[in-house]
């Protein structure tokens, strides 16, 4: 217990840190001085003190217990990947349910921003098919769907970035499409004001941005962990640094690009990187 | 393949005559996340969706009637009972009809609503939908008839033949098709504008569960 209490307090503030990171480089590239690093922590510690009002128009139940779901999943994502190295497919489950949190967070307040951006968070399920690809690609190659099993192969056999590359740009593409201000992140267009967390102030927006951090700190150890096996701690830092440092560059000087565009984009980036990585093993 | 190595340990199993349901932290994990959704739509009510009104500066609120909002509670929970039932099975056949299910559930959810442009969506994925019925349960037709058992159990320990690899190709088909994924989600995605969030929300989250759980199924039937 108090294992995983202590890994989820490192993921919310390694996350919240890497997140104002995210935001000071890509501030700095586009020669602007940006916030502080430690903004990121300080705006999620913040809401957890606002006044928090419903808006008459939501669907009560599912707009509070939405955020909690939110939360809950990413926690779950904490025990079964750095606590346990349990089944990749669980965290395939985990992000699911994150997707459904953007659907429904939207469709639930009533909101023409959230339900747009809910609607879009349905065409962006196409994100989900690297992710698959991705697990059965790791599977096909070491035989085991278990993160201990994975990194057991790897010190045998070596790094999987190094066998499946292309495997390992898929799994990029995913965590670039789940940075902030990504070119493919279509339901959180500005022209949807905030997209699906537009009606969401408060504490409930507290416990997304707490949620936030936690998925961008297990989505990057998930990369670091099934692509280049066990690493030290340093050897993460300087791992989860330097992700978030490219995420950032692209997204600074990449435009958002349209759903249709976004979605047509991830999916031949996917089928390429699979049948080329099918070739790979089998040939 | 076995399911420990792809679900994590075993927790339990059930064992009912040839048919045995398996428990593992990955299929535990999708059971009690979508009755935790099905209980929340079974208590919420629905949201008022705001539009913009054309030629005039106020907003229309579309709400959903009490008589299509029964309808629609309804057969939301049965469909998060059908999910959840479909993420614990331990045989293929049950597994396909919940999915059948499933998808007959998802047009109905959305066929009481009076709006042409998402009824038109519902249609169109309703005749996916029954298409991609027959290779489903033709696929496990075919499973059957080549191994003699739809027992995932046993399915798992055996060499996958070259039928049952086509049997499994054709239920991927029915899968895909049923649930509604890319790329059908072009015309599904249109469904999803009408208001009545708790209800659109276990079309979207049974398509993915069953998506999440046919992975877990075509590795143990084909490795």
């Amino acid at each position: 217990m108090a294992d995983i209490l202590i890994n989820v307090i490192i993921a919310f503030l390694a996350g919240s840190l890497l997140l104002g990171l995210h935001r000071k480089i890509m501030a700095r590239v586009q020669k602007r001085p940006g916030p502080p690093i430690i903004q990121h922590l300080l705006h999620s510690l913040k809401f957890f003190f606002k006044e928090t009002a419903f808006p008459k128009t939501v669907s009560k139940p599912f707009y509070i217990g939405i955020v909690f779901i939110l939360a809950a999943v990413w926690i779950v994502g904490v025990i079964v990947g750095p606590v346990t190295k349990n089944s990749l497919l669980i965290l395939f489950g985990v992000y699911a349910i994150y997707k459904i949190v953007e659907h429904n967070s939207g469709s639930s307040s009533g909101s023409p921003y959230g339900k747009l951006s809910c609607v879009r968070a349905v065409l962006s399920a196409a994100t989900e098919l690297p992710l698959f690809a991705v697990i059965v690609l790791v599977y096909l190659k070491t035989n085991t769907m278990n993160i201990g099993g994975i990194i057991s192969y790897q010190s045998v056999n070596g790094s999987l970035a190094v066998s499946i590359p292309l495997a390992a740009l898929m799994f990029f593409l995913l965590l670039l499409t789940k940075s902030p201000y990504s070119p493919f992140a279509i339901t959180k267009d500005k022209a949807l004001v905030s997209g699906f967390e537009t009606e969401h102030f408060g504490f409930l927006r507290g416990f997304i941005m707490f949620a936030e951090s936690i998925s961008w700190y297990v989505m990057l150890w998930i990369f670091l962990t099934i692509f280049f096996g066990h690493l030290s701690v340093v050897g993460y830092i300087i791992g989860m640094i330097v992700i978030t440092f490219i995420t950032s560059f692209i997204n600074s000087v990449t435009p958002i690009l349209n759903p249709n565009h976004s979605v047509m984009s991830q999916i031949t980036i996917g089928a390429v990187c699979f049948v080329g990585t099918l070739i790979m093993i089998f040939i | 393949m076995d399911f420990v190595t792809l679900g994590g340990n075993l927790l339990g199993t059930i064992s009912l005559g040839d048919i045995v349901l398996y428990v593992t932290p990955f299929s535990l994990f999708l059971f009690v996340v979508l009755l935790i959704f099905t209980l929340l739509i079974a208590i919420s009510k629905t949201e008022t969706q705001v539009e913009a009104t054309f030629n005039k500066l106020g907003n229309t609120n579309v709400k959903v009637g009490l008589k299509e909002f029964k309808q629609r509670r309804f057969l939301s929970v049965i469909c998060g009972i059908a999910s959840a039932g479909a993420m614990i099975t331990g045989d293929l056949f049950n597994f396909t009809l919940f999915m059948a299910l499933i998808g007959i559930l998802n047009i109905g959810i959305v066929s009481a609503v009076k709006q042409t442009s998402v009824l038109n969506s519902a249609y169109q994925y309703g005749l996916i939908a029954m298409m991609c019925s027959l290779p489903l349960f033709g696929g496990a037709s075919i499973i059957l008839a080549s191994t003699g058992t739809l027992c995932l159990a046993i399915l798992s320990q055996m060499h996958a033949n070259p039928m049952v690899i086509f049997g499994a190709v054709l239920m991927l088909l029915g899968v895909i098709g049923e649930s509604g994924v890319a790329p059908f989600f072009a015309s599904k995605a249109e469904m999803f504008r009408t208001p009545g969030s708790p209800f659109i929300v276990i079309i979207h989250l049974s398509s993915l569960f069953i998506i999440v759980r046919a992975v877990e199924i075509f590795l143990l039937i084909l490795w």
